[in-house]
Protein backbone atom coordinates (compact mmCIF):
# COMPACT_ATOMS: atom_id res chain seq x y z
CA UNK A 1 0.00 0.00 0.00
CA UNK A 2 2.58 2.54 1.32
CA UNK A 3 4.70 2.00 -2.01
CA UNK A 4 1.81 2.53 -4.39
CA UNK A 5 0.71 5.53 -3.14
CA UNK A 6 4.39 6.96 -3.00
CA UNK A 7 4.35 5.46 -6.42
CA UNK A 8 1.38 7.65 -7.19
CA UNK A 9 2.55 11.11 -5.81
CA UNK A 10 5.81 10.36 -7.75
CA UNK A 11 3.70 9.92 -11.27
CA UNK A 12 0.43 11.76 -10.64
CA UNK A 13 1.84 14.42 -7.67
CA UNK A 14 -0.62 17.10 -6.77
CA UNK A 15 -3.78 15.31 -7.18
CA UNK A 16 -2.28 12.40 -5.33
CA UNK A 17 -1.27 14.36 -2.57
CA UNK A 18 -4.68 15.46 -1.96
CA UNK A 19 -6.44 12.16 -1.89
CA UNK A 20 -4.73 10.55 0.40
CA UNK A 21 -4.35 13.23 2.72
CA UNK A 22 -7.85 13.34 2.44
CA UNK A 23 -8.50 9.76 3.16
CA UNK A 24 -5.53 9.50 6.13
CA UNK A 25 -7.22 12.70 8.13
CA UNK A 26 -10.71 10.92 7.96
CA UNK A 27 -8.53 7.94 9.53
CA UNK A 28 -7.93 5.20 6.83
CA UNK A 29 -3.95 4.27 8.32
CA UNK A 30 -1.75 5.74 5.46
CA UNK A 31 1.70 6.88 5.59
CA UNK A 32 0.91 10.65 5.28
CA UNK A 33 4.02 11.97 7.13
CA UNK A 34 6.32 10.32 4.78
CA UNK A 35 4.04 11.45 1.76
CA UNK A 36 4.14 15.33 3.18
CA UNK A 37 8.21 14.31 3.76
CA UNK A 38 8.47 13.27 -0.17
CA UNK A 39 6.19 16.24 -1.22
CA UNK A 40 9.23 18.06 0.48
CA UNK A 41 11.64 16.67 -1.36
CA UNK A 42 10.04 16.59 -4.61
CA UNK A 43 9.53 20.64 -4.01
CA UNK A 44 13.49 20.69 -3.39
CA UNK A 45 13.77 19.61 -6.31
CA UNK A 46 11.89 21.87 -8.15
CA UNK A 47 9.19 19.00 -9.33
CA UNK A 48 6.16 20.68 -7.09
CA UNK A 49 5.89 24.34 -5.78
CA UNK A 50 5.78 25.02 -2.18
CA UNK A 51 2.91 26.73 -1.78
CA UNK A 52 0.61 24.56 -3.62
CA UNK A 53 1.84 21.64 -2.67
CA UNK A 54 1.09 23.27 1.26
CA UNK A 55 -2.31 25.01 0.31
CA UNK A 56 -3.65 21.64 -1.38
CA UNK A 57 -2.18 19.22 1.09
CA UNK A 58 -3.62 21.36 4.06
CA UNK A 59 -6.93 21.62 2.32
CA UNK A 60 -7.49 18.02 1.85
CA UNK A 61 -6.83 17.86 5.74
CA UNK A 62 -9.07 19.97 6.51
CA UNK A 63 -11.88 18.60 4.58
CA UNK A 64 -10.98 14.78 6.12
CA UNK A 65 -11.42 16.53 9.17
CA UNK A 66 -14.68 17.67 8.66
CA UNK A 67 -15.66 14.36 7.85
CA UNK A 68 -14.35 12.79 10.95
CA UNK A 69 -15.93 15.04 13.00
CA UNK A 70 -18.98 14.63 11.25
CA UNK A 71 -19.37 11.64 11.77
CA UNK A 72 -18.73 11.92 15.90
CA UNK A 73 -21.21 14.52 16.23
CA UNK A 74 -23.90 13.02 13.50
CA UNK A 75 -23.41 9.58 13.44
CA UNK A 76 -21.36 8.90 16.78
CA UNK A 77 -23.66 11.25 19.42
CA UNK A 78 -26.47 9.19 18.89
CA UNK A 79 -24.74 6.00 20.05
CA UNK A 80 -23.07 7.12 22.77
CA UNK A 81 -26.48 8.93 23.96
CA UNK A 82 -27.72 5.41 23.69
CA UNK A 83 -25.30 3.37 25.15
CA UNK A 84 -24.70 6.01 28.07
CA UNK A 85 -28.81 6.11 29.22
CA UNK A 86 -28.17 2.47 29.30
CA UNK A 87 -25.00 2.18 31.11
CA UNK A 88 -27.26 5.08 33.60
CA UNK A 89 -23.80 7.06 32.78
CA UNK A 90 -25.56 10.10 31.21
CA UNK A 91 -24.12 12.79 34.01
CA UNK A 92 -20.76 11.22 33.36
CA UNK A 93 -21.00 12.03 29.71
CA UNK A 94 -22.27 15.67 30.13
CA UNK A 95 -19.25 16.14 32.27
CA UNK A 96 -16.65 14.74 29.73
CA UNK A 97 -18.49 16.72 27.07
CA UNK A 98 -17.55 19.83 29.28
CA UNK A 99 -14.12 19.06 29.75
CA UNK A 100 -13.88 18.58 26.10
CA UNK A 101 -15.37 21.78 25.24
CA UNK A 102 -13.02 23.51 27.70
CA UNK A 103 -9.56 21.95 26.58
CA UNK A 104 -10.75 20.82 22.79
CA UNK A 105 -9.13 23.90 21.06
CA UNK A 106 -5.29 23.15 21.87
CA UNK A 107 -6.07 19.55 21.59
CA UNK A 108 -7.35 19.88 18.17
CA UNK A 109 -4.41 21.91 17.13
CA UNK A 110 -1.77 19.89 18.71
CA UNK A 111 -3.10 16.77 17.78
CA UNK A 112 -2.73 18.14 13.78
CA UNK A 113 0.73 18.15 13.90
CA UNK A 114 2.69 17.55 17.34
CA UNK A 115 0.75 13.86 18.24
CA UNK A 116 -0.77 13.64 15.07
CA UNK A 117 -1.20 9.77 15.61
CA UNK A 118 -4.25 11.02 18.04
CA UNK A 119 -5.81 13.27 14.98
CA UNK A 120 -8.66 11.14 13.81
CA UNK A 121 -9.78 10.19 17.30
CA UNK A 122 -9.35 13.92 18.74
CA UNK A 123 -11.62 14.77 15.13
CA UNK A 124 -14.34 11.87 16.50
CA UNK A 125 -14.09 12.94 20.16
CA UNK A 126 -14.64 16.83 19.58
CA UNK A 127 -17.47 15.57 17.18
CA UNK A 128 -19.16 13.28 19.80
CA UNK A 129 -18.64 15.81 22.56
CA UNK A 130 -20.18 18.26 20.25
CA UNK A 131 -17.38 20.89 20.58
CA UNK A 132 -19.00 23.71 18.24
CA UNK A 133 -17.97 23.64 15.10
CA UNK A 134 -16.55 26.86 13.78
CA UNK A 135 -14.22 26.69 16.69
CA UNK A 136 -13.10 23.20 15.86
CA UNK A 137 -12.72 24.45 12.22
CA UNK A 138 -10.76 27.46 13.32
CA UNK A 139 -8.26 25.15 15.40
CA UNK A 140 -8.17 22.72 12.67
CA UNK A 141 -7.56 25.47 9.74
CA UNK A 142 -4.30 26.56 12.09
CA UNK A 143 -3.02 23.27 13.56
CA UNK A 144 -3.01 21.73 9.84
CA UNK A 145 -1.66 24.35 7.49
CA UNK A 146 0.71 24.70 10.08
CA UNK A 147 1.86 20.93 10.46
CA UNK A 148 1.77 20.64 6.41
CA UNK A 149 4.36 23.28 6.26
CA UNK A 150 6.28 22.14 8.98
CA UNK A 151 6.47 18.62 7.85
CA UNK A 152 7.04 19.62 4.01
CA UNK A 153 9.95 21.96 5.23
CA UNK A 154 11.46 19.22 6.94
CA UNK A 155 11.28 17.18 3.41
CA UNK A 156 13.02 19.95 1.94
CA UNK A 157 15.46 20.54 4.24
CA UNK A 158 16.13 16.60 4.40
CA UNK A 159 15.26 16.39 0.82
CA UNK A 160 17.69 13.44 0.09
CA UNK A 161 16.88 11.26 3.91
CA UNK A 162 13.00 11.00 3.62
CA UNK A 163 13.10 7.49 4.49
CA UNK A 164 15.20 7.92 7.88
CA UNK A 165 13.23 11.20 8.11
CA UNK A 166 9.71 9.68 8.23
CA UNK A 167 11.45 6.58 10.87
CA UNK A 168 12.64 9.24 12.94
CA UNK A 169 9.35 11.79 13.27
CA UNK A 170 7.33 8.14 13.46
CA UNK A 171 9.17 7.45 16.77
CA UNK A 172 9.37 10.71 17.87
CA UNK A 173 5.68 11.21 17.76
CA UNK A 174 4.87 8.43 20.02
CA UNK A 175 8.31 9.51 22.19
CA UNK A 176 5.54 12.83 22.91
CA UNK A 177 2.50 10.81 23.20
CA UNK A 178 4.34 8.54 26.14
CA UNK A 179 5.90 11.80 27.39
CA UNK A 180 2.88 13.26 27.87
CA UNK A 181 1.52 10.60 29.53
CA UNK A 182 4.02 10.22 32.23
CA UNK A 183 4.01 13.66 33.17
CA UNK A 184 -0.01 14.10 33.30
CA UNK A 185 0.17 10.27 35.23
CA UNK A 186 3.08 11.95 37.88
CA UNK A 187 0.74 15.21 38.00
CA UNK A 188 -2.36 13.05 39.20
CA UNK A 189 -0.24 10.97 41.26
CA UNK A 190 1.43 14.26 43.07
CA UNK A 191 -2.20 16.18 43.54
CA UNK A 192 -4.05 12.74 45.09
CA UNK B 1 13.66 -8.44 72.29
CA UNK B 2 15.19 -8.53 68.79
CA UNK B 3 12.24 -9.87 67.19
CA UNK B 4 9.83 -7.27 69.07
CA UNK B 5 12.70 -4.46 67.60
CA UNK B 6 11.66 -5.79 63.88
CA UNK B 7 7.82 -5.76 64.34
CA UNK B 8 7.04 -2.36 63.64
CA UNK B 9 9.16 -2.08 60.57
CA UNK B 10 7.26 -4.85 59.30
CA UNK B 11 3.92 -3.90 59.85
CA UNK B 12 4.66 0.06 58.71
CA UNK B 13 5.64 -1.93 55.99
CA UNK B 14 2.52 -3.65 55.10
CA UNK B 15 0.39 -0.85 56.16
CA UNK B 16 1.59 1.45 53.11
CA UNK B 17 1.02 -1.31 50.61
CA UNK B 18 -2.54 -1.44 52.63
CA UNK B 19 -3.18 2.31 52.81
CA UNK B 20 -2.29 2.60 49.29
CA UNK B 21 -5.68 2.54 46.99
CA UNK B 22 -6.01 0.45 44.22
CA UNK B 23 -6.79 3.62 41.79
CA UNK B 24 -2.78 4.48 43.27
CA UNK B 25 -1.44 1.60 42.38
CA UNK B 26 -3.16 1.61 38.59
CA UNK B 27 -1.56 5.34 38.60
CA UNK B 28 1.85 4.36 39.52
CA UNK B 29 1.54 0.81 36.92
CA UNK B 30 0.51 3.30 34.48
CA UNK B 31 3.52 5.60 35.10
CA UNK B 32 5.88 3.17 34.82
CA UNK B 33 4.72 2.42 31.58
CA UNK B 34 4.97 5.75 29.84
CA UNK B 35 8.44 6.32 31.54
CA UNK B 36 8.96 2.92 29.98
CA UNK B 37 7.39 3.64 26.39
CA UNK B 38 9.48 7.15 26.59
CA UNK B 39 12.72 5.48 27.06
CA UNK B 40 12.29 3.06 24.22
CA UNK B 41 11.37 6.09 21.68
CA UNK B 42 14.01 7.61 22.60
CA UNK B 43 16.30 4.96 22.21
CA UNK B 44 14.88 4.27 19.02
CA UNK B 45 15.31 8.05 18.04
CA UNK B 46 19.24 7.95 18.95
CA UNK B 47 19.43 5.26 16.76
CA UNK B 48 18.06 6.88 13.55
CA UNK B 49 20.28 9.93 14.58
CA UNK B 50 23.20 7.70 14.10
CA UNK B 51 21.67 5.55 11.46
CA UNK B 52 21.61 8.96 9.03
CA UNK B 53 24.80 9.57 9.71
CA UNK B 54 26.38 6.82 8.50
CA UNK B 55 23.87 5.06 6.07
CA UNK B 56 22.70 5.67 2.67
CA UNK B 57 19.17 6.20 1.77
CA UNK B 58 17.82 2.82 0.57
CA UNK B 59 16.23 2.86 -3.01
CA UNK B 60 12.58 1.92 -3.43
CA UNK B 61 10.56 0.73 -6.44
CA UNK B 62 8.02 3.74 -5.71
CA UNK B 63 11.46 6.17 -6.87
CA UNK B 64 12.04 7.86 -9.88
CA UNK B 65 15.62 7.46 -11.53
CA UNK B 66 15.68 11.76 -11.01
CA UNK B 67 14.70 11.57 -7.10
CA UNK B 68 17.38 8.09 -6.81
CA UNK B 69 19.94 10.74 -8.62
CA UNK B 70 18.98 13.73 -5.61
CA UNK B 71 19.05 11.49 -2.78
CA UNK B 72 22.64 9.69 -3.70
CA UNK B 73 24.06 13.03 -5.10
CA UNK B 74 24.78 11.61 -8.32
CA UNK B 75 23.91 12.79 -11.98
CA UNK B 76 20.87 11.34 -13.16
CA UNK B 77 22.19 10.30 -16.62
CA UNK B 78 24.71 7.84 -14.94
CA UNK B 79 21.84 6.04 -13.42
CA UNK B 80 20.03 5.90 -16.73
CA UNK B 81 22.97 5.04 -18.50
CA UNK B 82 23.09 2.03 -15.77
CA UNK B 83 19.78 1.02 -16.31
CA UNK B 84 20.05 0.96 -20.13
CA UNK B 85 16.75 2.98 -19.92
CA UNK B 86 16.39 6.16 -22.24
CA UNK B 87 15.81 9.44 -19.85
CA UNK B 88 12.75 11.45 -20.56
CA UNK B 89 12.10 15.43 -19.84
CA UNK B 90 11.10 15.47 -16.05
CA UNK B 91 11.00 12.02 -15.74
CA UNK B 92 8.58 10.92 -12.53
CA UNK B 93 8.14 7.40 -13.65
CA UNK B 94 8.27 4.75 -10.86
CA UNK B 95 11.69 2.23 -10.98
CA UNK B 96 8.54 -0.46 -11.09
CA UNK B 97 7.31 0.80 -13.76
CA UNK B 98 10.58 1.18 -15.78
CA UNK B 99 11.25 -2.32 -14.80
CA UNK B 100 8.01 -3.72 -15.62
CA UNK B 101 8.38 -1.60 -19.29
CA UNK B 102 11.87 -3.46 -20.12
CA UNK B 103 10.64 -6.47 -18.80
CA UNK B 104 13.05 -6.99 -16.13
CA UNK B 105 12.62 -7.55 -12.23
CA UNK B 106 12.69 -4.86 -10.33
CA UNK B 107 15.13 -5.87 -7.86
CA UNK B 108 17.51 -5.96 -11.36
CA UNK B 109 17.25 -2.70 -11.71
CA UNK B 110 17.39 -1.70 -8.31
CA UNK B 111 20.60 -3.47 -7.92
CA UNK B 112 22.31 -2.09 -11.15
CA UNK B 113 21.18 1.22 -9.52
CA UNK B 114 23.30 0.71 -6.32
CA UNK B 115 26.44 -0.32 -8.46
CA UNK B 116 26.29 2.90 -10.81
CA UNK B 117 26.16 4.86 -7.61
CA UNK B 118 28.62 3.08 -5.50
CA UNK B 119 30.57 3.10 -8.95
CA UNK B 120 30.16 7.17 -9.19
CA UNK B 121 31.22 7.87 -5.63
CA UNK B 122 34.88 5.84 -6.44
CA UNK B 123 34.89 8.07 -9.32
CA UNK B 124 37.14 7.17 -12.19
Amino acid sequence: MREQILSALSQYGSPALFGVVTLAAVGIPLPVTLLLIVTGSLVSQGIMSLWWAVGLAGLGSVIGDQVGYAIGRWGGSGLVNRFSRLLGGEERLKRTQAKARHWGGPGVFFSRWLVTPLGPWVNLASGIAGYPWLRFLFWDVLGEFLGVFIFVTIGRVFSDRVLAMDALLGDMSWAIVALLAAVAIGWKLIKS
Amino acid sequence: MDCESRQPVRVRYIGVIGFMSRRKLILIAALILAIAGTLVFGNKIRRHIRRMRWENEPIRAWMSVPFIAHTHHVRPDILYQAIRVEPRQHDRRPIRNLARAENRPVADVMHDLEKAIADARQGP
